[in-house]
């Protein structure tokens, strides 16, 4: 028992591999002297890069924010983190890291290289490019009296997926898609001048601002809001948003929550890829209406689903169109397509990258408008039927 | 009968009852309660007889009621002249006494009057004839104060075996229980019982528990640690090994699990062994409560061990090595309370385990209602005070509240003072080597606890050293119209399946 004991105390002090000093003595941080690092920011400088971190010692202080320039981010940030006024920064619990666009179109390669390389950094910390404008900029305009730049940032992941403008993908998630289709898709954002709710907020307004298909070194083009919502509907990120869709005379808001995407690609007989097929279920409900119209007739319904269909199938299309045009394949078409048919595809004689930028491909949308929140037209129990309960009564006293 | 080793040898009784007299009064000497007086038998002042007793151990009336007057009566026993009928018609039932025994050595003698009897000694024969009149003075039945059951018998053991004996008995109402009596210490010379049901008990576990009995090498067993640490596989061992119960419907099921119980004189405990960790998770109440809700309740337990263990030390290796553990929201909670207290994080986590037991301690030593008293203003001052002065964090209060809490469900209080005190050294191994030394200190323990042995059964048993499929009957409590397993490694006499 004692030698046992006394080989596995040994065999733990081997264990210093997850430790950047010599023994796991050197991770010993005093709680009370940590400063919490939630926001990183790199832009291009003179010297380099400047690097910011922006953070908190505790819930109730003040966000405390500083930055360094210096030729590379580790050296920088190692700099950086080494007790700002006497405080130890950790960025274990950094959420974003927001990148200027000036960086990013040379030295992407090099952030997400720092992130995976460095142990305390997580890999799923989310990757921002702002655009027109610096980082760093854009996170001082940001914070407020007490609203701290951090917040903002973390609260766009929400924001975005309700204004169905964008996903913040993790450093994991790009690295990973350079990797495998050497382009990779990152969140844009951009700080808006707004009217301020409250005063105690900064002076810009965070707002999504598409996303930018980027290769390691290079930034090869930027998505709009059409084309960033066909990409997360195809790319099946999309979590749910807000349409709006033009219904006679009025507008119907309409949340659509559920997407099902479904590619599927198309041989000829002599194993030749026609072309690839896309077909989307949409589910929505109706959210308000800016206008009149009755929502319990089956025929504004209808209306209210093909017009759904057709905003969902161009946003769909023009994400489908951007790739080509780009050469590249940032939806990842080509291993869809391989998952699905794996002997077809492989055995179609031609590489992909020569297939891809003339290869057809269809987008056929169905949309159903689940519920109106009209208050005499309750959802069904047992599945949907046809017509309103109004128009159900009205046809059955007919019938009668 | 068995002995004990290290019994005093017991002389020979001396040929004239003055002088065995003399013998038994050299045994006895400087003893105040020893009580030596003349008998004439049938009144008659020629015929004497010597009666001695220990004061206090016999009941006096019982002795003059039941002894002197029938053998002072002229009618029973005037006409009988010579010793040898006196002593026959003694054995034979003149006197009122429902145990009579003849005794020709010093030490038997001497040894029944420790036990209640008292002696009538006839010089001329050599023989004492002894009866048992012991005083009724001892405490009455009463319901468990430890071990409260809602739904379940209310009678817990006494310090009295005999009456211990007894409760067993009425409710194993079976010939084959036996049970084996023998005597431990060297002065003492307590009186002990291995219970146990004949030909269903596994013969090894009786055969290692009377050997273990029999290698009792104490001078009395007075505390319920010198029948457990003189038993037990492993003394050494902070946890548990033999099941102590005072509870007597526990005691029987137990036996009826096909254990070997020990009934000591002047404990109120019963002793089952093999102990196995899985038994001490289980309370009595788990059969008399419905199966689902015990099975619940059970795995609470089992939740509370790693709570009790792990809680603080698990606190203390994040909150010093590994604050990306912590979510960040709570991670900014914690350092905004951390800043102004001044000790470290080990320190505070130390401390605070430390007033925990301190409480702890003074409540059990304390009178019960001062002893509530204590616990309420200690746990005031420690929790709310200690925070509101900036001495601990809330959330090392709230963690050490918790495992203290969580240690309170353990049904048996050795193994919550064993869980306590691996706490302490599992704490001490997070503060060295964090989340390492947690591992390693859980790795140490498991190692530990896995290679206990109780009377030859496997410690962790089922969790180790057993088939999975028993999993379930340490970890849940089965319906009681199912037919279930016995544990298999008591290999009891019917196969280990028990009957509905």
């Amino acid at each position: 028992m004692k030698k046992a004991a006394l080989l596995a105390l040994a065999l733990s002090l081997a264990l210093t591999g997850c430790s950047p000093g010599l023994t796991i003595f050197s991770n010993y941080r005093h709680l009370e002297m940590i400063e919490l690092v939630r926001t990183v920011t790199v832009d291009s400088s003179e010297d380099g890069v400047l690097v910011g971190i922006y953070g908190t010692a505790g819930e109730e202080q003040e966000a405390r924010m500083y930055e360094k320039s210096g030729p590379s981010i580790g050296v920088t940030m190692n700099e950086l983190t080494l007790r700002p006024l006497g405080r130890e920064a950790i960025l274990s619990h950094t959420e974003n890291m927001l990148i200027g666009e000036d960086l990013a179109k040379t030295r992407l390669d090099e952030v997400l290289d720092y992130v995976e390389r460095f142990s305390e950094m997580r890999l799923d910390t989310g990757l921002l490019i702002v655009r027109d404008g610096t980082a760093r900029d854009l996170v001082f305009g940001l914070a407020g009296e007490e609203t701290p730049a951090s917040d903002v940032v973390a609260g766009l992941d929400q924001n975005i997926a309700r204004l169905g403008r964008g996903y913040v993908f993790s450093c994991r998630e790009i690295a990973a898609s350079l990797a495998q289709n050497g382009c990779a898709l990152v969140q844009c954002v951009r700080g808006e001048e707004e009217e301020k709710l409250f005063e105690k907020r900064g002076d810009l307004n965070l707002a999504p601002a598409g996303m930018a298909v980027m290769r390691p070194d290079a930034a090869v083009g930027f998505l709009d809001d059409r084309e960033t919502l066909g990409t997360m509907l195809l790319l099946g990120r999309f979590r749910s948003c807000n349409l709006d869709i033009p219904v006679d005379d009025a507008v119907f808001t309409v949340s659509v929550d559920k997407i099902k995407p479904d590619i599927e690609p198309v041989f000829s007989e002599d194993g030749r890829l026609l072309r690839a097929e896309i077909r989307l279920r949409a589910e929505a409900n109706l959210v308000c209406m800016d206008g009149l119209a009755d929502v319990r007739s089956r025929d504004v319904r209808r209306q209210a689903e093909e017009a759904l269909s057709q905003t969902l199938r161009s946003a769909c299309e023009a994400a489908v169109r951007r790739g080509p045009a780009l050469g590249l394949d940032f939806l990842d078409l080509g291993g869809i397509l391989t998952r699905r048919a794996p002997l077809a595809m492989e055995d179609m004689g031609r590489p992909w990258e020569e297939v891809f930028p003339t290869l057809p491909v269809t987008v056929e949308v169905e949309s159903v408008l689940m519920r109106t929140y009209d208050i005499i037209d309750p959802p069904e129990i047992g599945g949907r039927e046809e017509g309103t309960p109004w128009e159900k009564l009205t046809d059955s006293l007919r019938d009668s | 009968m068995t002995r004990g080793r290290g019994a005093p040898a017991a002389p020979e009784i001396a040929s004239d009852a003055a002088v065995s007299v003399a013998a038994l009064e050299e045994v006895y000497r400087d003893c105040y309660d020893f009580e030596s007086r003349e008998v004439h038998i049938g009144g008659d002042v020629r015929r004497k007889a010597r009666l001695c007793f220990i004061d206090g151990l016999v009941s006096g009336s019982d002795v003059a009621e039941q002894v002197i007057k029938p053998l002072t009566d002229p009618e029973r026993f005037g006409a009988v002249t010579d010793a040898k009928s006196v002593i026959a018609m003694l054995l034979g039932g003149s006197v009122y006494v429902y145990t009579a025994k003849s005794r020709t050595k010093l030490g038997e003698l001497a040894e029944d009057l420790l036990n209640g009897f008292c002696a009538l000694i006839f010089d001329a024969e050599r023989t004492a004839v002894t009866f048992e009149v012991k005083s009724q003075q001892r405490r009455s039945v009463e319901a468990p104060k430890e071990e409260k059951v809602v739904k379940g018998a209310k009678d817990a053991f006494v310090e009295t075996m005999k009456v211990n004996t007894t409760l067993v008995r009425r409710k194993l109402r079976n010939a084959h229980l036996k049970i084996r009596q023998y005597k431990l210490g060297s002065r003492a010379d307590t009186a002990a019982a291995l219970i146990y049901i004949e030909g269903f008990t596994n013969e090894g576990i009786v055969a290692e528990a009377e050997r273990r009995l029999s290698g009792i090498r104490t001078e009395g067993a007075l505390t319920s640690s010198v029948i457990e640490e003189n038993i037990v596989d492993n003394p050494r061992s902070p946890f548990p090994q033999v099941i102590s119960t005072e509870r007597t419907d526990k005691f029987c099921m137990n036996l009826l699990e096909g254990r070997v119980g020990i009934l000591v004189d002047g404990l109120p405990l019963g002793f089952l062994a093999p102990g196995t960790f899985s038994q001490f998770m289980k309370v009595p109440e788990d059969h008399s409560g419905h199966f689902i809700v015990a099975s619940a309740l059970t795995l609470l337990r089992y939740f509370s061990v790693a709570l009790t263990l792990l809680a603080p030390a698990f606190y203390v290796a994040v909150a010093m090595y590994h604050q990306e553990m912590i979510p960040t929201r709570l991670m900014q909670s914690m350092i905004e309370a951390k800043q102004q207290v001044p000790f470290p994080t080990a320190a505070e986590v130390i401390m605070m385990l430390l007033a925990f037991e301190l409480l702890q301690e003074a409540g059990i030593r304390l009178p019960s209602p001062i002893g509530e008293t204590v616990s309420i203003i200690g746990a005031l001052i420690v929790g709310q005070s200690a925070v509101e002065a900036s001495v601990v964090s809330p959330v090392v209060v709230v963690v050490i509240a918790l495992a203290g809490i969580a240690g309170y469900t353990m049904p048996n209080q050795d193994m919550g003072s064993a869980l306590r005190l691996c706490r302490f050294f599992l704490v001490l191994a997070a503060i060295g080597f964090g989340m390492f030394g947690v591992a390693l200190g859980c790795a140490l323990l498991l190692y530990h606890l896995s290679g206990l042995e109780s009377f030859g059964v496997p410690y962790m048993t089922p969790f180790a050293g057993s088939e999975g499929r028993h999993l379930s009957r340490a970890l849940l409590r089965h319906s009681m119209t199912d037919k279930k397993d016995r544990e298999p490694e008591l290999k009891t006499g019917d196969g280990g399946e028990a009957g509905l």
